[in-house]
């Protein structure tokens, strides 16, 4: 029997030594050490642990509050959703409300912030592209920022910085509109571009490359020097748009931050890598309802980060985008939750749907385009109609004549009957 | 899972004390119902092998996820003549190489300005481009449009032209070590990419697809 207690210990003691040994690592989980905590794909600077992000929230309650809009750029129309959600394609004859629509309107929505001092901030900067929109016809409601800013009440001199979550020519056109802001953008979004530039076409038959893979007459695949951009990773970043950028940084109007940066007390830039492009950033907004955080393309869709469902993925590493909404969760632990998460291309904004932009109106000689105050702070007055639900407005362009309707016209009326085609140059 | 879901655990436990699991793992197998459970082993597999080709079958239906959001809407746009067709076939890879040289110089002159490229890389970059624009230029001369894209193909080339004139401004300053230069040049640059995305929107509508 004493023998055997004996072996029995002896046994104990070496899995217990073993297990010391081998478990070191797993210990050093939580260890302040963050490398370990830092999955393997991701870079180090775009890494931020849950108890940083923590820091910055706590960090964030004795910070200025600001107050906060969001204004529709333009809408993509009849996008079919399966394109733009794997999880929500249509099913012909399915009654599954995640199933049974066959196409959708979204919109491409610009973040307005307010603080204290009068001075703006902008999160993207819109659309630019007029000859997509309406040469083609497949979006509407498109509608200079500067107007529309002013056409809700928001003096567009006042925009002092501009943080763009990525460089895709539907969230950073129009920087030229505001020549005294300063741009905040990452240098991976930068350096990822450049790579792609390059990438060796033996290695693929030219699949990924950064312009030119689709033929875009015939639809067919081609070989090189014929390639086409399509979905390809520096897709998206016409040299308009990169030029844009490069005026930015040439007149000493841009900061090429690398990873996390506080732009000011209560504006704090989160590196979401991957989440959409390489280089995509979320800013965190210290605001009266608690941190709010707007991710661009990398939350493409609320109901997205709500049902943990990716979106718009086409250039996407999946993990990467669930990391990203994992960092709104955080942010937004002591208040809303996800309801404080902004998305771009929200199906579901303007509408009680998306409860932070129900407070929403149709912008005065905005085409069509859209408004919705997220939250005021520092005794700033509203800036939603008085009469916002029973009163009548301007609607169309002031170029092509006023038409009237109420401040929240049927969006499919909108967009079908009223919406107009600003002038634009070009007819070959 | 929560109290009710560990109440029923508990009570399946005691159920299963109260049949006897004990003894079941015991009780032999009769050749009968070894022959049963071989049945409804088969049958079970059957099943699961006809679900999969039904699933399948109903998974045609399903809306393909395409790799473009493509709109319902038809494109107001009028199909290109033949002759039109040719000459934008034509232009396609010389506008994609104007494309790459004029994005490769913009992220130069950045990288530049941010201190992550030095001056001897960026003036290998301006050379490549100032080469790539003149043989665009080469090239879009030698082309034939029709009349109906006369304008277009005038409006390329003076694009192709500033890319130029932006270049030789640019190189100033490898002589002269004057930064201004990059400065003087861009407006001229950004001229030309206004210009071959306006041109590029009307014949390459999927070139730069929604994101």
């Amino acid at each position: 029997m004493t023998s055997k207690l004996k072996r029995l210990l002896g046994a104990v003691g070496v899995v217990a030594m073993a297990g010391a040994l081998l478990g070191g690592g797993a210990l050093g989980a939580d260890e302040p050490d963050q490398d370990n905590l830092r999955p393997p794909q991701t870079l180090p600077q775009g890494f931020e642990s849950t108890d940083q992000l923590q820091r910055d929230l706590e960090k964030a309650e004795n910070a200025p509050l600001y107050s906060a809009w969001l204004v529709e750029s333009s809408r993509f129309v009849d996008v079919a959703p399966g394109s733009f959600m794997p999880d929500r394609a249509f099913i012909p004859g399915s009654t599954d409300p995640r199933h049974n629509i066959p196409f959708f309107d979204f919109p491409a929505n610009v973040g307005v912030i307010k603080g204290k001092d009068g001075n703006i901030t902008l999160y993207d900067s819109g659309w630019k592209q007029l000859e997509y929109i309406f040469d083609w016809n497949t979006s509407c409601c498109w509608w200079g920022l500067r107007e529309q800013m002013t056409n809700i009440g928001l003096d567009p001199d006042k925009v002092t910085r501009i943080v763009i979550g990525h460089g895709h020519w539907d969230h950073a056109g129009q920087l030229d509109s505001f020549p005294n802001a300063i741009l905040y953008v990452q240098k991976e979004e930068l350096k990822q571009i450049d790579f792609f530039l390059d990438y060796p076409i033996e290695f693929n038959q030219g699949h990924i490359r950064a312009v030119n893979t689709v033929d875009p007459l015939t639809g067919l695949q081609v070989g090189p020097p014929q390639q086409a951009c399509a979905r390809t990773p520096v897709c998206g970043y016409p040299p308009q748009t990169v030029a844009e950028i490069e005026g930015k940084v040439l007149t000493g109007k841009a900061k090429i931050v690398d990873g996390r940066f506080q732009v000011a007390p209560g504006l704090v830039i989160h590196p979401a890598f991957r989440g959409h492009s390489y280089g995509s950033q979320l800013l965190q907004v210290h605001t009266p309802r608690g941190e709010l955080v707007f991710g661009s393309d990398a939350y493409s869709s609320w109901e997205g980060i709500r049902d943990w469902n990716v979106a718009n993925v086409q250039q996407t590493d999946t993990i990467q985008q669930f990391l990203a909404y994992e960092k709104c969760y955080v942010l937004t632990s002591n208040s809303f939750s996800f309801n404080n998460c902004l998305a771009a291309h929200e199906r579901l904004s303007y509408s009680t749907d998306y409860p932070i932009t129900q407070n929403w109106w149709t912008i005065t000689d905005g085409n069509c385009s859209r408004a919705a105050e997220l939250i005021l702070a520092n005794g700033e007055p509203t800036h939603v109609p008085a009469n916002v639900t029973t009163g009548t407005t301007r609607i169309t362009v002031p170029t092509l004549g006023g038409r009237t309707g109420p401040w929240r016209i049927d969006p499919v009326v909108c967009k079908n009957t009223i919406s107009a085609v600003p002038p634009h140059t070009i007819s070959p | 899972m929560g109290r009710k879901g560990a109440a029923s655990l508990e009570e399946s436990h005691e159920a299963g004390n109260a049949l006897g699991v004990g003894k079941l793992l015991y009780l032999r197998w009769s050749p009968r119902l070894k022959r049963a459970g071989l049945a409804a082993t088969v049958l079970a597999l059957m099943g699961i092998v006809a679900f999969g080709v039904i699933r399948e079958a109903g998974m045609t239906g399903r809306e393909p996820a395409p790799a473009i959001s493509r709109p319902a809407v038809a494109p107001h746009r009028p199909a290109w003549t033949r002759a039109e067709e040719a000459y934008i076939q034509a232009l396609w890879p010389i506008h994609g190489d104007v494309e790459r040289t004029t994005v490769r110089l913009s992220l130069g002159k950045i990288f530049y300005k941010i201190n992550d490229l030095g001056k001897a890389d960026l003036k290998v970059r301006v050379d490549a481009a100032l080469a790539t624009y003149r043989r665009a230029e080469s090239r879009i001369t030698a082309l034939q449009p029709p009349p109906s894209l006369a304008r277009a193909h005038d409006d390329y080339l003076a694009a192709v032209r500033l890319f130029e004139q932006s270049a030789v401004e640019v190189l100033k300053m490898f002589d002269d070590g004057d930064d201004e230069h990059l400065l003087a040049a861009y407006p001229v640059s950004q001229e030309g990419t206004d210009k071959i995305r306006e041109i590029g929107a009307k014949f390459w509508v999927d070139e730069f697809p929604p994101n």
